[in-house]
């Protein structure tokens, strides 16, 4: 394991040139998962349908992967990406690695190859729940990455499993009505539960945390997955430059508490305390966010968050929803 | 994870992307191979054994993903025994948890090394399951992906396990090299056929094999299957290592998402794949009858042709129901003082339009016997038909369906078609198509 300074130094496989929006939290975990493989490994990447692909991997516009300027003479630092349909990445990374696993175990490959799975949360936990669960189960040697961005943000910001409670989405519009009224799916619980031997969800917004926990999930026993929360500018419709700010506000704040978990040894959560007192205040982070416009409002003179007229009960149920998945991630903590 | 050495690579430049060439030894995969057959011998089984028998044959197949559905459960099954029986095996079974994992397993794996083998084999609303994948595969260029289809029809409502082609026909349009079996000896051959057609450099298309559910998939007969060892020198003499990279040993992407101009590029340049397929099956046929002594792939089997003789009343079908028509075929003719002819279909998607058009080109008749549901005339009468345009003398087309859901096609049943057929040679027929059904019309 390198330290956090010798990997910042490392050459990412995540190139310039994506389309992805300026300040996508995607392009920022890339960038440092990227780094983080280039470790005298091999890499493959499988991707599903997602902004993450469509902005990466267009051709003949840049794809903005690889390592170097043209394919490197060392081996070690060759890359590889795979896309086939909106589910199917961590099936996609399963297969490589059995393909690798099986030529290894002939004498037919001696090198060694990392394989990643990315996906957005809704390929992972609507369309894609299937596979990503059974990959899981089958203890396939991949790492997951999940960028959960609470939305089809490719098809226009549309609701996913992973939306929380009272988000303006595309199909749970706030117009005259609270918006998400469904808690999200319990995705970490139950990766735990499908038999994943690491899990996470870290942003790269805990720098040396988000590193540490890529690196270990590759040598990790079976399955790791890392749910990165990826604040998206324009779905979650905050201004430039608030991407890592509000990473480590939704974090701390106990909507996506940083988490490390790994079977047989237990978990941790950390920078979010588990008394609301210490905590900062969920309208904290709900007021950059113009998702949550019809929830709470600025001062526009003292810049003081407030509750907006009726939305007091709606207010206080996402509060206990906060509470509730802090106490979750806790509880999950203790699980061996 | 450390830093691995190992012995040397040299880089290839491809249009896909790098090559690195010498990172995957290939000869010891072949060497790891333990062969089931040492020699040739006769076997006598069903239709999935012998599908599995010859996919276990290959050296390069390691990998078989599967998930059961009747009536092609029996293939995985098979695999996954003989894997578990075999010490030393290089194999792996991977029972995947819905079809759809299954083909997108086999898109991971067939990229990963494109000079392995991948197969599987599944039916019906099994085949459906997958479809959005199958989509992705036809166009992708892994020729090295082959899906076995053991036919059965694509309906749950009401729920059957009939062996009608539906399945295969409603897939045509999927990019696959469709290639129907009928009999057991002729299923192993074709499944030992289909990759090397498949995974040549200009074809680069996947493959499906197929034969009908139950009535072959389930019936036993007696079949030879060759040694292992002369399988691999069939295989190998075609097969050659993949110029593109797999993403094990290339610096490569695969599956962009690709702007307009490229996308159509792309799909003209899998047509043309695919047609390409058209002019080396029958060499490929060819070779495999030299090496074997048995007939190779066909574009169909055909029955009663002198020649460019004229004939009164040629068939057009496929599956093992032709065989009924073939043992009535004399005996009717006779009775009716009328020729007949006959084309089982094996090569059913690129239609060999050209092929069938040259050997129609003589007949009074075509009555062409459709065996799955289709929304006009017939899968079958439609290609005929397009087969046919065009010709000075056009033959009269008489379309008929029967043995849908999986009846037995019976000899009254061809009896009463054969008389439509021989009617039509003096007057049109009375309907677009007709539908028969136990010996009668209906
Ligand atoms: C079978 C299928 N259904 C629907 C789509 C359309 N589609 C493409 S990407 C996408 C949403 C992706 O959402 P997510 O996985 O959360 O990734 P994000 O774009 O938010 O990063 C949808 C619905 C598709 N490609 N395939
Ligand atoms: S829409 Fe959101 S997820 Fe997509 S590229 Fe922009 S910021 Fe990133």
């Amino acid at each position: 394991m390198s330290g956090y300074k010798e990997t910042a130094r490392q050459e990412s496989c995540f190139r310039p040139g994506s389309t992805l929006c300026p300040g996508c939290m995607e392009s920022v975990a890339f960038q440092n998962i990227g780094r983080v493989t280039d470790n005298g490994v091999k890499t493959i990447f499988t991707i599903g349908t997602s902004c993450a692909e469509v902005s990466t991997l267009a051709f003949p516009n840049v794809v903005a992967w690889g390592r170097g300027d043209d394919s490197p003479d060392d081996f070690a630092k060759s890359f590889s990406i795979l896309h086939n349909v909106f589910e199917s990445a961590p099936t996609l990374a399963e297969a490589t690695r059995d393909v690798a696993d099986q030529l290894t175990s002939i004498g037919a490959l001696d090198r060694k190859i990392q394989v990643i799975s990315a996906s957005g949360d809704g390929g992972a936990f609507s369309i894609g729940l299937r596979t990503l669960l059974h990959t899981i189960h089958r203890r396939a040697r991949v790492t997951i990455v999940v960028l959960v961005n609470e939305i089809f943000a490719n098809t226009g910001f549309q609701y996913s499993p992973a939306t929380m409670p009272f988000a303006d989405t595309s199909t749970t519009p706030a117009e005259g009505t609270p918006g998400n009224l469904n808690p999200p799916l319990d995705y970490i619980h139950l990766a735990i539960a499908a038999g994943a031997g690491m899990v996470a969800q870290l942003s790269p917004a805990h720098g040396k945390m988000f590193v540490k926990a890529i690196e270990r999930s590759l040598e990790v026993e079976g399955t790791a997955v890392i749910f990165i929360p990826a604040p998206c500018i324009s779905g979650w419709k905050f201004e430039d430059g608030q991407t890592v700010e509000l990473a480590l506000l939704g974090a701390r704040s106990g909507v996506f508490p940083a988490f490390t978990w790994e079977r047989g040894k237990g978990g941790t959560v950390k920078d979010c305390p588990q008394d609301a007192s210490e905590r900062p205040n969920i309208t904290e982070f709900l007021g950059e966010q113009r998702r949550f416009g019809h929830l709470v409002g600025k001062d526009k003179v003292t810049g003081e968050v407030k509750v907006k007229p009726g939305q007091e009960e709606n207010m206080e149920k996402l509060t206990a929803w906060v509470q509730s998945n802090v106490d979750r991630m806790y509880s999950l903590a203790a699980m061996k | 994870m450390s830093t691995t050495t190992a012995g040397p690579v040299s880089r290839v430049s491809t249009p896909s992307g790098e090559r690195y060439d010498g990172v995957i030894d290939l000869a010891r995969v072949k060497a790891a191979h333990v062969p089931y057959y040492p020699t040739r011998e006769a076997v006598t089984a069903d239709g999935n054994t012998a599908a599995a028998l010859a996919t276990l044959q290959m050296w390069r197949a390691i990998l078989y993903p599967g998930f059961p559905i009747t009536p092609s459960t029996k293939w995985i099954e098979t695999v996954a025994a003989k894997v578990g029986a075999q010490k030393g095996t290089a194999k792996r079974v991977k029972l995947m948890e819905a079809e759809h994992a299954v083909a997108d397993y086999m898109v991971g794996a067939a990229a990963a090394c494109r000079d392995l083998i991948v197969s599987t084999a599944t039916s019906s609303v099994g085949l459906d399951h997958m479809t959005e994948t199958t989509r992705s595969l036809g166009a992708s260029g892994l020729g090295n992906v082959m899906i076995i289809d053991v036919y059965r029809a694509t309906a749950n409502f009401p729920l059957c396990i009939e062996g009608d082609p539906s399945d295969a026909l409603a897939h045509r349009d999927d990019g696959f090299i469709q290639i129907c079996a009928r009999g057991k000896q002729q299923i192993y051959d074709t499944v030992i056929q289909a990759p090397v057609l498949g995974m040549h450099a200009d074809v680069m298309t996947p493959t499906m094999p197929g034969y009908y559910g139950i009535k072959d998939s389930h019936r036993n007969a007696k079949f030879w299957v060759e040694a292992d060892s002369a399988i691999h020198a069939f295989q190998d003499k075609w097969i050659k290592e993949c110029a593109l990279p797999g993403t094990i040993n290339g610096d490569t992407a695969m599956g962009n998402c690709v702007t307009s101009r490229h996308f159509q590029g792309f799909k003209v340049a899998q047509k043309r794949r695919i047609e390409r397929a058209l002019e080396l099956l029958p060499e490929i046929g060819a070779d495999f009858e030299k090496t074997f002594g048995r007939p190779g792939l066909a574009y169909f089997d055909e029955v009663g042709f002198k020649g460019d003789e004229p004939v009164d009343v040629v068939v057009v079908s496929m599956g093992p129901d032709f065989g009924t028509f073939e043992s009535i075929r004399g005996e009717w003719s006779a009775r009716n003082n009328t020729s007949t002819a006959g084309l089982a279909m094996r090569l059913i998607n690129p239609f060999p339009r050209e092929a069938v058009r040259k050997r129609l080109a003589n007949a009074k008749v075509v009555l062409v016997v459709n065996q799955a549901h289709h929304s006009g005339r017939g899968h079958l009468t439609l290609d005929i038909a397009d087969a046919l345009a065009g010709l000075d003398k056009q033959p009269r087309i008489v379309s008929a369906f029967a043995g849908m859901g999986g009846a037995d096609v019976s000899e009254s049943t061809w009896e009463v078609m054969l008389d439509e057929g021989r009617d039509a040679i003096t007057k049109a027929p009375r309907q677009p198509y007709m539908v028969f059904h136990e010996g009668a019309r209906l």
